[in-house]
């Protein structure tokens, strides 16, 4: 037996647990064993990359970023899952708003979830800007940001502070809101409760999360391992609850060109490399 | 317009809660139904289960329960086998009789008209066995008629005592199927004694001279004994006398005594614990042929169509399920 890989990722629910042991069943008794860790937040994790404790991170998109910002470029993104290809941000309003665009938001206040939030913080404020608009805290700038920082560290999977900015619309303590389109599935789009939000803006897709490795790691150990997990099939029974769990169809090869806003994001707004 | 506040706690709780765990959310008193629409709608959207509503609260599952019929073998699916009281009137009084069958009991028989319909509404349902049974059915002097139009559908048991072999009942008997039905006479023991104490006297003799007759015209025989649960340490002497019967060891069936009816003792059985095997009497529609005499059992009055009822037996053991699953999550000992 070939001595394990490493995976690290980050417990942001009970059923990481769950997943993880299905995906070390799957690879048990194959070219490529997998083993895992879990982390409190993603800056541990990270670190741990970086030390070598972990031979592959299952990191968010900020920490795909700054890992790269600190391995100066050299690590790299092996798989993803087919729904990491397609993610937006979805800004929202009580329905009946009009707001009609970004531009709608001008004078008023909108909810992000917590600052390390890519999808419902770093990204939403890229997109004012992209869009001629300043933002800033206490009616500083054309919009007013309502920050609600309910799951810091857990950058990426910050469904809790981003239902909190809904929140935040639902009582009139914000105009508007901005969440990854995964909690907007969450609560079922506009379908489920018809005259209660709208979307007014959505953001071109961009790639989220990455099995993320350090060029130290040999491609001998790696390509039999991506080649197994990309053979998981959704049509397996043995196979879909862990994928259903993991919230995708199909795991694929990274889209690496998805990151490019993330990226410019992160070098408007200054944020820094490490935590 | 419900509050969409409801849907945010309901994808915050259940985000937090490992799957096949449960929560609450408490539902406004002044839109309960729509928001009791709102949150089965949610939970059908996104692969979790609305486990059930009450004082006002839901209970929500993260994920789907198991399929509770997958657990079951096949023939225990509810729904697979129906079960017919012909009549609650019996020459017998048992002392542990489940329904209270005697001589004196009134005879409360379905009837040839219905028990055929009911023959033809089981095969269309999918059901692949029917059983019929008291009572005794061979006080009924149309049996082979009715017997008859269940055969003609579907592969049929029928329980006798087998004490009433003789003139005209023999010859109803020697008019049915042979190859599409089986006989299953009751009989507690290898020698008189015990059989006889909660039966009757001279009971044991007659059953098995039965069984001799029954094989004798060419029948399958099933034997079935009902026996206090202490007593199922000392099996092996019974089984060696069914065997001298020539009664295969697949069609010797022993069963608990149930605390139902006449007995005074036996097992405890609550729908909650009981395989439902659904069981037609001429007074509705009930979970399990052991407690066919008992309103707490009582599925429906309404005997057609069957297909209902069947859905509504499936509908009632998959939420029985489901409320013991919570009740598990809700109960750890450690």
């Amino acid at each position: 037996m070939s001595t394990p890989l490493i995976i690290g990722s980050v417990a942001y629910t009970p059923n990481v647990v769950t997943i993880w042991e299905g995906m070390r069943d799957y690879f048990a008794g194959g070219p490529a064993e997998m083993d895992f860790v879990l982390y409190s937040n993603y800056g541990r994790q990270v670190d741990a990359l970086l030390a070598g404790h972990i031979d592959i991170a299952w990191n968010t998109n900020l920490a795909w970023v700054r890992t790269v910002a600190q391995t100066g470029g050299e690590c790299r993104a092996l798989a993803q899952r087919d729904t990491d290809t397609v993610f937006q941000t979805i800004f929202v309003a009580r329905a009946g708003s009009a707001l009609g665009g970004l531009e709608g938001l001008k004078g008023r206040r909108l909810a992000l979830g917590s600052q390390d939030s890519a999808q419902a913080a770093i990204l939403p404020v890229h997109y004012l800007r992209q869009a001629g608009l300043t933002s800033g805290g206490d009616g500083g700038g054309d919009v007013e940001l309502l920050r609600i920082n309910s799951d810091v560290g857990k950058h990426g999977d910050t469904g809790r502070s981003e239902l909190d900015a809904l929140r935040a619309v639902v009582e009139d303590r914000a105009d508007a809101a901005a969440l990854g389109v995964n909690t907007w599935e969450a609560i079922g789009r506009d379908e489920l409760m018809p005259g209660a939000f709208e979307v007014f803006w959505e953001s071109p897709t961009y790639s989220h999360c990455n099995f993320t490795a350090l060029p130290t790691l040999d491609d001998e150990r790696v390509a039999p391992w991506v080649a197994q997990l990309l053979a998981m099939d959704f049509d397996n029974p043995a196979h879909r609850p862990i994928l259903e769990m993991e919230g995708l169809r199909q795991w694929v090869l990274p889209k690496l060109d998805g990151y490019a806003s993330l990226f410019e994001a992160v070098e408007e707004q200054g944020i820094s490399p490490r935590w | 317009m419900v509050n969409p506040l409801l849907v945010l706690d309901l994808v915050e709780r259940t985000g937090a809660l490992p799957v096949g765990g449960t929560t609450t959310v408490p539902l406004g008193e002044h839109a309960r139904e729509h928001e009791t629409e709102l949150v089965a709608s949610w939970c059908e959207r996104t692969g979790n289960e609305l486990v059930g509503v009450r004082d006002g609260v839901a209970t929500v599952r993260r994920g789907r329960s198991p399929d509770p019929f997958a657990e079951l073998a096949p023939d225990q699916v509810p729904g697979t086998r129906l079960w017919i009281y012909t009549n609650f009137d019996c020459n017998l009084a048992c002392d542990y009789c489940c329904v209270r069958s005697s001589p004196q009991a009134a005879r409360r028989a379905v009837g040839a008209d219905k028990v055929a319909q009911l023959a033809d509404e089981a095969a269309d349902a999918g059901v692949s066995e029917l059983i019929l049974t008291g009572g005794e059915p061979f006080l009924l002097p149309d049996l082979d008629d009715l017997v008859a139009a269940c055969t003609a559908r579907l592969p049929t048991t029928l329980l006798t005592n087998a004490m009433l072999f003789r003139g005209r009942r023999l010859q109803m008997l020697q008019r049915m199927h042979r190859d599409r039905l089986v006989l299953q006479v009751s009989l507690d023991s290898a020698t008189p004694e015990l059989h006889d104490r909660h039966r009757g006297a001279r009971s044991w003799e007659r059953a098995v001279a039965g069984i001799r007759i029954a094989q004798a015209e060419g029948f399958r025989v099933r034997v079935a004994a009902t026996l206090e649960p202490e007593r199922f340490t000392e099996l092996e002497p019974f089984r060696a006398f069914l065997d001298t019967l020539g009664i295969a060891r697949g069609d010797q069936v022993i069963r608990a005594l149930a605390h139902r009816g006449v007995a005074e003792s036996g097992l405890e059985l609550t729908l909650e614990s009981l395989i439902p095997e659904i069981t037609v009497t001429a007074d509705g529609v009930y979970w399990h042929p052991v407690s066919a005499d008992h309103d707490d059992h009582l599925v429906t009055r309404e005997l057609f169509p069957l297909r209902d009822a069947i859905d509504e037996v499936r509908r009632r053991f998959v939420e029985i399920r489901a409320r013991a699953d919570a009740a598990a999550q809700w109960f750890p000992c450690a």
